[in-house]
This record gives C-alpha cells, sequence and structure tokens, in this order.
C-alpha cells in the first residue's frame, strides 16, 4: 500500500509546500523597482521624522501585496477544484457560474454611478463587486434547481445564460458611460492587485474568510471524492449528496466572490492551478484542497510580481500575466502527465 | 413475511398517465440470488432504483430489513444496501483502490482518512474479485469487464448484507460474463449476501439464480424459483420471441429463434443433447 495517500504523506508534503510559499514570499518581497535591504527593514520604522524608506516599501507596498496574492491565489485555486468536482467537468473554473459577469456588472454600476466612499478601506467597486458576484452566483443556483434537483447541465446552461445576460447589460452601461469610467472598470476587470487603498483590516477580514472557508472544503473532502464519481453513486455509498454539494458550493461562491472584490477577475488559476496539481498528485480532494491553496498562493505571487517589474515603473494588470505564463505551463503539464488521467481517453 | 427486501403492491411511471410498473409484489428471502429479468422497457431498471431509494414509489412501499426505506437516512441505508450500476470511467483519475476505498467513506472519522480496518476491507474486496493486480492504476487504463469487477469490488468493501446490481453484464464477453457471475454467487454462497441483479440473460439467470423475477412489457410480472418460471411458454409470452429450450444435464438453456433461422417454425422444448 505505499502509493495510498495516508495523514502523514499528505503532512509531509503540505509542509514542503508552505516552505516553497514562505520562501517565494521572501524572495518576491525583495523584488521590485526600488531595491530594498532585509537588514534595513529589520532596524524598523526608524525615528519618526525622517523615517526609514526601506521599512515603509516593504510594509506599506510589498507585504500587503504578497499577502494578497496569496489569499486571492488560494481562493480561486480552491474554488476551480470544488467546480471542477460538483460539474464533474475538468473545464470548469471559478466563475463558470456567472461570478464574473456579476462582479464584472457591480463594479460598473459602483464606477458608473460615481460612488465615494469607503467601508472597511474598500472602495465601493470591491463592495459592489462583492455583492454583484454573490447574487449572480445565487440567482444560477435557484435557477439550476428550478431545471431539476441539481441538473449539472441545467446548472451550467443557467450560468451560461446568465453570464450573457449580465455582460449585455454591462456592454449597454458600457457605451452609456464616460471614457475615463469605462477605462477604471476594464482595467479593474483584467484583474489587479493595486493595493494602495487597501486597509489591512479588510485583508485580515478576507484572509480569515477565505482560510476558514478552505478547512471547511477539506473536511468535506472525502464525500467531494465521491460526489465527483456521480450522484447515484455517492448516495448508494451513503453520502449526504445536499448537504456536502450546499457547504462546497457556498464555499466556493463566498470565496471567489471576496478574492474577486479584492483584485478584479484573475483568470487562469482556478483552472491552471487545480489541474496542475491533480496531473501531478492525483484527483484525491484531501490532497487537492491544501496543495491547490499552496500553489495557487505561490502561482499568483510569482506572478504578481511579474507584473510589478516587467513594464516597471509602470505596472500590468496580473490577469495578463497569469494566462500569458499559466497557459504554456498548463500545456507543458498537460502533454507530460496526460496518460495519468481518465478524460483525455 | 420472511423478506430482507419486501416490496408491496408497488406501482410507478415517469408519467402520471404511463404507470411502467403496477402493483408488483414479492419479497426477496436473506442469503438467495433473484435474477429481474425481462425485455427492455419492462422498468426492470426503475424496480432496482426503487429498491435501493433512488426514487420514490407512486404508491405501494419497499422494506429493507422490514422498515420501510424512505424511514432510512442515506447513511443508514448504504450500510444495508450497496448498488453497482454500469460501469463508466470516471471524469477523474481515481486508482482502482482510492475506488474502492470510497465504499467507506461513511466509516471515515474526523481526521477523514480510512483506518486500518477500512483499507483491509478494500483488500479483501480487491482479492475476492481478483483485482488486487490492478489496485494502484488509474480506472480508465481497464477494460470494462476489469472496470466492472472494481464497481463490484466498491461494493463489497461497502460491507452491505444487500448488493443490487444493475446489467453487470450487458457488454462483456462469454468469459467475463461467467466470471462476474461466479463471483456475485461466490459472494453469495461464501458470505451470504442477498443479491438481486437485473439483466437480460436469461441463460446465466437460470444458472446461477434461485428465483426469478420476470418482468413483461405489459405491467405483468411472474416470480418464483428458476425452474419453474424459465419455462418456453413464459419466455415466448414475456419476451414475445420464439425460443429453442435445450438441456445440458441439469442445465437448461434458451435459444431465441429469429425470422431467419434455419429451423425459424420449431419452437418448444428440444431433445436433450446429451
Amino acid at each position: 500500500m505505499g502509493q495510498l495517500l495516508t495523514p502523514k504523506k499528505l503532512l509531509v508534503r503540505t509542509a514542503v509546500a508552505l516552505a516553497v510559499l514562505a520562501a517565494v514570499m521572501v524572495a518576491c518581497s525583495g523584488i521590485g523597482p526600488e531595491k530594498i535591504s532585509f537588514r534595513a527593514v529589520f532596524a524598523g520604522p526608524g525615528p519618526q521624522a525622517t523615517g526609514n524608506p526601506d521599512y515603509q516599501i516593504f510594509v506599506n507596498f510589498r507585504l500587503p501585496r504578497i499577502l494578497l496574492g496569496c489569499l486571492v491565489g488560494a481562493a480561486l485555486a480552491c474554488s476551480g477544484v470544488v467546480f471542477q468536482a460538483l460539474l464533474r467537468n475538468p473545464l470548469a473554473d471559478p466563475y463558470i457560474l456567472g461570478i464574473s459577469s456579476g462582479a464584472g456588472l457591480g463594479a460598473m454600476i459602483a464606477v458608473v454611478s460615481g460612488l465615494n466612499w469607503t467601508l472597511w478601506g474598500r472602495s465601493p467597486i470591491a463592495v459592489f463587486a462583492f455583492a454583484g458576484a454573490s447574487a449572480t452566483v445565487w440567482l444560477v443556483w435557484f435557477i439550476g434547481r428550478l431545471t431539476g434537483k441539481f441538473h449539472v447541465t441545467g446548472l451550467l446552461l443557467a450560468g451560461v445564460v446568465v453570464n450573457a445576460f449580465l455582460s449585455a447589460v454591462i456592454m449597454f452601461l458600457t457605451s452609456i458611460a464616460k471614457a475615463d469610467q469605462v477605462y477604471d472598470t476594464i482595467f479593474w476587470l483584467m484583474g489587479n492587485m493595486n493595493m494602495t487603498e487597501v486597509d489591512f483590516l479588510a485583508l485580515w477580514i478576507g484572509a480569515g474568510c477565505a482560510i476558514a472557508g478552505i478547512v471547511a472544503l477539506f473536511y468535506i473532502s472525502p464525500q467531494l471524492n465521491a460526489l465527483s464519481l456521480g450522484d447515484d453513486d455517492a448516495m448508494s455509498m451513503g453520502v449526504n449528496i445536499a448537504k456536502t454539494r450546499t457547504i462546497a458550493f457556498g464555499v466556493a461562491a463566498a470565496i471567489t466572490a471576496i478574492a474577486v472584490s479584492f483584485s478584479g477577475l484573475i483568470g487562469f488559476v482556478g483552472l491552471v492551478v487545480p489541474h496542475g496539481v491533480r496531473l501531478v498528485f492525483g484527483p484525491d480532494h484531501r490532497q487537492l484542497f491544501p496543495l491547490s491553496a499552496i500553489v495557487g498562493a505561490i502561482f499568483l505571487v510569482v506572478a504578481d510580481t511579474l507584473a510589478r517589474v516587467i513594464i516597471a515603473p509602470a505596472q500590468l494588470p496580473v490577469g495578463v500575466v497569469t494566462a500569458i505564463v499559466g497557459g504554456p505551463f498548463f500545456l507543458v503539464l498537460l502533454v507530460k502527465y496526460s496518460r495519468k488521467i481518465g478524460w483525455l481517453k | 413475511m420472511s423478506g430482507i427486501v419486501e416490496v408491496d403492491n408497488l406501482s410507478f411511471g415517469y408519467t402520471p398517465e404511463n404507470a411502467i410498473l403496477k402493483d408488483i409484489s414479492f419479497e426477496v428471502r436473506p442469503g438467495t440470488f433473484l435474477a429481474i429479468a425481462g425485455p427492455n422497457g419492462a422498468g426492470k431498471s426503475t424496480l432496482l432504483n426503487l429498491m435501493c431509494g433512488m426514487l420514490t414509489p407512486e404508491s405501494g412501499t419497499v422494506r429493507v430489513e422490514a422498515e420501510p426505506i424512505g424511514s432510512y437516512s442515506n447513511e443508514a441505508l448504504a450500510a444495508k444496501v450497496a448498488v453497482v450500476r454500469q460501469e463508466f470511467i470516471p471524469a477523474f483519475g481515481f486508482t482502482v483502490i482510492e475506488m474502492v476505498l470510497m465504499a467507506r467513506t461513511r466509516y471515515f472519522g474526523a481526521s477523514g482518512f480510512e483506518s486500518r480496518a477500512d483499507r483491509q476491507a478494500a483488500n479483501e474486496a480487491l482479492e475476492a474479485t481478483d483485482t488486487v493486480q490492478f489496485a494502484f492504476r488509474s480506472l480508465s487504463s481497464l477494460s470494462g469487464g476489469e472496470r466492472q469487477r472494481v464497481f463490484i469490488a466498491r461494493a463489497l468493501a461497502q460491507d452491505t448484507s444487500i448488493l443490487l446490481l444493475d446489467e453487470p453484464t450487458s457488454f462483456l464477453d462469454l468469459k467475463h460474463q461467467v466470471g462476474i457471475y461466479d463471483l456475485l454467487k461466490a459472494a453469495q454462497l461464501e458470505k451470504g449476501k442477498t443479491i438481486v441483479a437485473v439483466t437480460h440473460d436469461i441463460n446465466l439467470a437460470s444458472q446461477y439464480c434461485d428465483e426469478i423475477l420476470l418482468l413483461g412489457a405489459d405491467g405483468s410480472y411472474h416470480t418464483g424459483k428458476s425452474e419453474s418460471i424459465l419455462s418456453c411458454d413464459l419466455i415466448e409470452k414475456v419476451f414475445d420471441v420464439k425460443v429453442y429450450v435445450g438441456k445440458i444435464g441439469r442445465e437448461n438453456f434458451f435459444i431465441p429463434l429469429g425470422k431467419f433461422a434455419k429451423d425459424g417454425g420449431e419452437t418448444g422444448k428440444g431433445q436433450s443433447l446429451l
């Protein structure tokens, strides 16, 4: 039984992955248009009047962005795992059920209406995007249930239709909006992790929710294993499918909405990371959740670092980098390990 | 009543006008092997789905160990009844052993991992179905017959007294058909399992099963010992085809005779070939 996943094996792999993540975080926090030295950072904030520029850059700019990268990467990757399992479709990603267009519409409304206030340091765009994403997922879920008791096809079609409809509304708003408002929205839609406005309080709340969600997903992962075979099979093996599905769907939708509200629509993380982890380590969800969360965090921190430095001092939207880096990387994995997975045959 | 599964006046239809099962009553005694046979569209699989709680009857009841099936939670029912559906390739590349261990999900503790007892149960199921050599291979790399054995292994690992199977041999060649029925019969005789299998194949049913439930497409049904149910007259009536009935030693066999059969006109009992 050498190849079976054991708790010990899982702990070792998780610990190794966490160590890699820590190393990546340290390395990436040192990279940027401004050179900073860690020795100077450790010296502390320095005297009130002059300050310590290295420390200021590290604490106010680099660190929040890297923490945000971890939060968003982990949330999107785990959410991708859930949607692929629930829909039994390896092409599913966190945005498949309309979250993207819902969040986009929310952001568009916030921009067009010109609101100007903050909630926990977050701008109206973030708040509206979160509300739009949550409302859309709920709507798709509701419509999906009308088509049958959680019909996978019905749910997918409901997602497609709602996506198309909301995209039309977004296009309508775009056509009546002012040029600078359109630019703001498009930049937001491409996904970026500009943290200047973010209050640490919002980041901690978001991170707390995401970690709680990922722990909850790990807790139902044996049931998700069975559910990924099909409802009938899971049911006859004694899995409470309604409960498992509701928890998985609710958590995945919530952490995706949180991630989207911080960073806009960052594509590819939720598709590539679960696939990559599954191709290398197998489809067992008990392992898929912790490893996808960590690998997602690593992936997004690295991608965001590239986005910060490639055309420095200007910045690329990180969504551009994830797609450009993620695409070829995924193809290499696909070719190398395709024999391990069944759906290619 | 002495049945481990009792079906009482069961009716069911997918649309209100067309009931496909009408007032069916029978019981499955503990430790017997029952075949549900009949032509396409007679409702065999529907009946099986009613017997494992996947479908809810329009009227009538299904009782498992004297309790109505609706009174069981999903988890409690999974402790009594295991179901083998037609084999398929899962969307994700689980290995054989991972698949078989999933049958033990309800025993996993808070850690979410299988215990030594779970691994042992899975191993025994792999041995019983002769699939140990595939344990770490992906299900997609197996042939249909091998995969069907893995699904049966999973049902055995679930450690239930009742095993329901939906056409376990439909796409298999002769050797693998017999192989599947051999291992089911062994589970019945050695472990005392109660087995209900839906099948088209009346020859295998007559060879392996103690009892037959013959469902007609018109809603009629006949139930009893295999020897008495599987007669030339009844088979011709239920399947609406001419058959030749032969005998080799103590085994009866049935051959359908089509329009262009070389002796198409001759039906009824043939003489013993031995």
